[in-house]
């Protein structure tokens, strides 16, 4: 999939093979893709499709089993001392920092991995916490920061020595509502105006859908559809359907019978009695079929509406089920 | 290397319990023994209880907060941003090292301090070569420690275990409390000979003797050849251990597994 003006990552016929029990696991299988600068490409898929492994490739923890990837113009298996000048990266899941030293101690140390000029390094600092909202917490121990606020800080520590790319492993697990969304904010203005590339694996679609301008799902190790958030949710051609069923149900395998049904997900809430499934339709004919194979099996439609897709709409009709039923069908 | 070793040190002194830990255990473990030597009317191994005391802190700083902590960091993640900075992983050691000795002397000289007030240990010293046998000392100890980080990171949760285990055995052969080399020593000649394998061992031997026994520097030039080779040979063992298990890492795709 290729990206439009200066090209910051490059990937080719990029493989990684774990040793698995008996044969190897295959976590990435022959993926190409190319992100140009100051772009914000999302790598969306299920746990274990391969995106952290496509992360750790990039930031030079990983050798590729086949394949090469540069960043930057650099190879990142041969020449990963020259990548590590121009990158950074985050994870949701780590803790990146020294409890018992401040936060902005701690970002002012990360800063000096880097070199960066001490007088340089505490401006950007305050630049970065004052973007971040982390100014008034800056001196309290890394210990003491709540979960949102020391996530803030990793992400102030991953733009801190000003890279050409940066590489986020879902870095908004977990939070609230809000820290989520200053996040988000703060990573389209480092793409918009410091023209940083940012690469965010996560399997929050709704994280992707706001701030990528590009997206590539992935899954088993396959990229299975790459574009613009946009064009892969119009790419589905047919709004999708909502139903609300009574009493809830934990399978709809009688929707797969369905002509013109392309994949569905369910979910059930006990609180209201209901389950809701997102169907995948091709036409309004399928749509219809499928509410009446509901009713068939002595279900109530409590309530169905059609919507715009989204993009798990989009990753239900390339695979046939939503992340969820993807991960446990993989752990069965 | 700089900021690595301020990070030590904002640590140790930023949480007051901590220094009082630290301190804890070399101060008291060096007052039992100096009472016991007292009370069995072997005066003269006061001295030893004392010193042991000061190299015990720096042994236990080595060993927890040097060897261990890559483990410690791979665990949360900072191993991984360690690797991906453009920073040599050396460097991050040495300034762990220094931050390491630099936070240790406090302890170490409240235990000095603490020993010369109650026990006025006999010291027949030659200050010259004292300082300088106790620099190589360190310099061989910490690069020992460097090293040990380096392989503890191939260890997953039994780092900890392997620290338990290494404490105290490490303490006796080296001769901590009481001289394990030599006319003195309580061990046969071929535990002698492992040892001397251990940085500490020598370093406490010609610490005793030109701290007590009035030896000069070229007395125990022989002690001080081997531990400048050992700082070298391990400062450089434990860069090509750290460049070597990256590689196996970034191959085997070890670097970032946690033990949960």
């Amino acid at each position: 999939m290729a990206s439009k003006g200066t090209v910051s990552v490059e990937v080719s016929d990029l493989r990684r093979e774990f040793k698995g029990k008996g044969s190897p696991v295959v976590a990435l299988d022959g993926v190409s893709l190319k992100v140009g600068q100051g772009e914000i490409f999302g790598v969306l898929g299920p746990n274990g499709a391969g995106k952290t492994t496509m992360i750790r490739i990039l930031s030079t923890l990983l050798l590729p089993t086949g394949g090469w990837a540069k960043v930057m113009g650099f190879d990142v298996e041969h020449e990963p001392e020259k990548v590590r000048r121009v990158i950074n990266m985050a994870s949701g899941a780590e803790k990146a920092g020294y409890d018992f030293i401040s936060a902005k101690k701690n970002l002012w140390f990360f800063s000096q991995l880097y070199g960066i000029p001490t007088a340089t390094a505490e401006k950007r600092i305050m630049e970065l916490s004052e973007m971040l909202g982390l100014t008034k917490y800056l001196d309290r121990k890394f210990y003491a920061l709540s979960t949102g606020y020391r996530q803030r800080a990793t992400i102030a520590r991953a733009f801190v020595n000003e890279p050409k790319v940066v590489f986020l492993d879902e870095p908004t697990i977990g939070l609230d509502v809000m820290t989520a969304r200053s996040i988000r904010e703060f990573l389209k203005e480092q793409a918009r105006r410091s023209e940083r590339t940012i690469i965010l694996a996560s399997h929050n679609m709704a994280e992707v859908e706001a701030i990528c301008d590009r997206v590539a799902i992935i899954d088993k190790g396959k990229i299975i559809a790459a574009g613009t958030p946009e064009d892969l949710m119009r790419s589905l051609g047919a709004p999708a359907l909502v139903m609300e069923v009574s009493p809830p149900q934990s399978g709809f395998e009688m929707l797969s019978r369905v002509e013109g049904v392309k994949g569905f997900t369910a979910s059930t809430e006990e609180e209201r009695g209901l389950s809701t499934v997102h169907i995948v339709v091709e036409t309004d004919a399928a749509a219809r079929a499928a509410e009446d194979a509901v009713k068939r099996e002595g279900l109530k439609v409590v309530a169905s509406w059609r919507k715009q897709a989204t993009l798990e709409e989009v990753f239900v009709a390339l695979v046939g089920r939503g992340f969820k039923e993807r991960e446990e069908q993989d752990v069965v | 290397m700089k900021a690595r070793a301020l990070v030590r040190l904002w640590s140790i002194f930023g949480e007051p319990l901590w220094i009082v830990v630290s301190m804890g255990f070399p101060v008291l473990s060096s007052l039992a023994l100096s009472l016991l030597y007292y009370s069995i009317g072997a005066a003269s191994y006061v001295g030893f209880a004392v010193l042991g005391g000061v190299m015990v802190s720096f042994w236990g700083n080595v060993l927890w907060s040097m060897a261990s902590q890559f483990y410690w960091d791979k665990q949360e993640g900072l191993f991984e941003i360690y690797l991906t900075s453009p920073a040599p992983i050396s460097a991050i050691l040495i300034g762990m090292s220094v931050g390491g000795i630099i936070g240790t002397v406090p302890s170490a000289l409240i235990v000095t301090g603490i020993g010369w007030v109650l026990f006025h240990p006999a010291v027949n010293a030659v200050w010259g070569g004292v300082i300088l046998t106790f620099g190589l000392t360190l310099a061989s100890l910490y690069a020992m420690g460097m090293t040990l980080s380096s392989l503890y990171l191939a260890y997953g949760r039994e780092a900890e275990s392997l620290n338990e285990v290494l404490q105290e055995p490490v303490s006796m052969l080296s001769g901590l409390y009481f001289p394990s080399l030599g006319a003195r020593s309580p061990f046969p000649l071929a535990i002698q000979a492992a040892a001397s394998l251990i940085p500490l061992t020598i370093g406490m031997d010609a610490l005793r003797k030109t701290l007590f026994y009035g030896n000069d520097i070229w007395q125990v030039w022989p002690d001080l050849a081997i531990l400048g080779v050992m700082a070298v040979v391990l400062l450089f063992a434990s860069t090509y251990a750290l460049k070597y298990l990256e590689n196996v890492g970034r191959r085997d795709g070890t670097i970032g597994v946690r033990i949960r």
